[in-house]
């Protein structure tokens, strides 16, 4: 019978929602929320023995005393496989789950966790062993079904196949191997196809996130235009253009001329993926317009934008972030801006 | 562009070249739990530090950080 470590946030961890994010790692005996479903498809397979709750945000910002929490508890618990998540596309949790594997495998436990494709969490720990998954908790059940042969296969010490055939997400390993036909008979092979507009399979994938060439440094602050931009949503208050929590595909620039602050009663924060309370309090905090306002007078630049521009980041996916970024780069250009600060959250 | 992030280690996987410690998720630009005068004294700086990560030439990502 496997023994299973099970590592979840606050939230499916039945702690509560964002206000609980900051909430300190806690041990628990056997399965929580999503663990007894996950300890009913194992049956007498396994049992999770302890399951590992932690905030999100404590894990991700707190990362010594989180990492020392987890290595304690696998070191003490010593399962035979660690599941972490499903993370779905929650960022932070994706994130946390991806080092809670890398964590557990330097500690020669196997690991696997369960996240969106695009969840920015993979790029804390490319080589784990990820089962991609939906995009929200609607998608549990069957992702929980779908993890449970690696989660038996790691557990028990199994060599995995490559990541199509076990059901992981590609990892970036190659392997020498043999191959039907020569590398110039598969390579017309695919440009015919793809010049027919038929399907083919790369053998060789882009990376979803690209390394971008620094821009060169701003030559002259004192002569350079600066613009503001947030992925924070930060918005009129009364959210009139209707930006979403989360999934949003837009961007908007909104008007700040003759502004010195955002205030509270002005602005607000809809980002679905933090507790945004203090940020609606004073939206500053995620659009420095008073700050920068104070550097514009004393001349350390020489003026800011008359907009900055937002977008909700939160589950936004990369298709929709690349052309919002290209966009908004075409709108600060066209108002010939030096540079931009992004905040993001 | 300089990017100002609570958790720069993803900004920096995720590509961005010029990145600035902010403070939490919850409050990027400041500290919410300080007297107004110094949460705004801390905004500045970090606004001050993206604008001299935007001078500064770099190769890659690049972690630039305020003292506390």
């Amino acid at each position: 019978m496997l023994r299973i470590g099970h590592y979840l946030n606050q939230f499916f961890g039945g702690v509560g929602a964002e206000e609980h994010a900051n909430h300190a790692p806690e041990r628990r005996e056997g399965p929580v929320g999503p663990g007894r479903a996950l300890q009913g498809l194992l049956k007498d397979e396994g049992r999770i023995v302890s399951t590992l709750v932690c905030g999100d945000n404590f894990f991700n910002e707190r990362a010594g005393e989180a990492h020392a929490a987890a290595r304690a508890w696998l070191g003490d618990v010593k399962p035979d496989v660690l599941v972490a998540g499903p993370a779905f596309a929650a960022g932070r949790y994706g994130a946390a789950c991806a080092t809670v594997c890398r964590l557990a495998e330097e500690g020669g436990v196997p690991a696997v966790t369960g996240m969106h494709p695009e969840n920015p969490g993979r790029l804390l720990h490319r080589k784990a062993y990820v089962v991609p998954t939906g995009d929200s908790a609607a998608d549990m059940g069957r992702a929980l079904v779908a993890m449970l042969p690696l989660v038996r296969k790691l557990g028990r010490g199994v060599p995995l196949k490559p990541a199509v055939a076990e059901g992981y997400l590609p990892r970036g390993v190659r392997r020498p191997g043999a191959r039907a036909g020569t590398g110039a008979e598969r390579a017309v092979a695919m440009l015919v196809a793809k010049l027919h507009g038929r399907p083919f399979e790369t053998e060789i994938p882009v990376d979803a996130y690209e390394a971008v060439s620094p821009a060169p440094a701003v030559p002259d602050l004192k002569r350079a235009r600066i613009a503001l931009v947030t992925t924070g949503a930060i918005v009129p208050r009364g959210n009139p253009d209707h930006f979403k929590r989360c999934s949003e595909t837009r961007w908007a620039r909104y008007d700040v001329s003759g502004l010195d602050t955002l205030s509270p009663e002005a602005w607000e924060c809809v980002h679905g993926g933090f507790y945004n309370r203090m940020a609606s309090e004073n939206p500053n905090l995620v659009l420095p317009l008073d700050a920068a306002r104070q550097l514009e007078r004393q001349g350390v630049f020489a003026e800011l934008l008359d907009f900055y521009c937002m977008t909700t980041g939160n589950d936004q996916r990369l298709l929709d972030c690349r052309r919002n970024g290209m966009e908004i780069a075409a709108a600060l250009a066209a108002e010939r801006a030096g540079g931009a600060v992004l905040v993001a959250t | 562009m300089a990017v100002l992030s609570a958790l720069p280690p993803l900004a920096m996987q995720a590509g961005a070249n010029r990145v600035v410690q902010g403070i939490r998720i919850e409050h990027v630009c400041g500290d919410p739990s300080q007297p107004p005068v110094l949460d705004r004294q801390l905004r500045r700086q970090l606004v001050e530090r993206a604008l001299h990560a935007l001078q500064t030439p770099v190769s890659g990502p690049t972690l630039f950080t305020v003292e506390r």
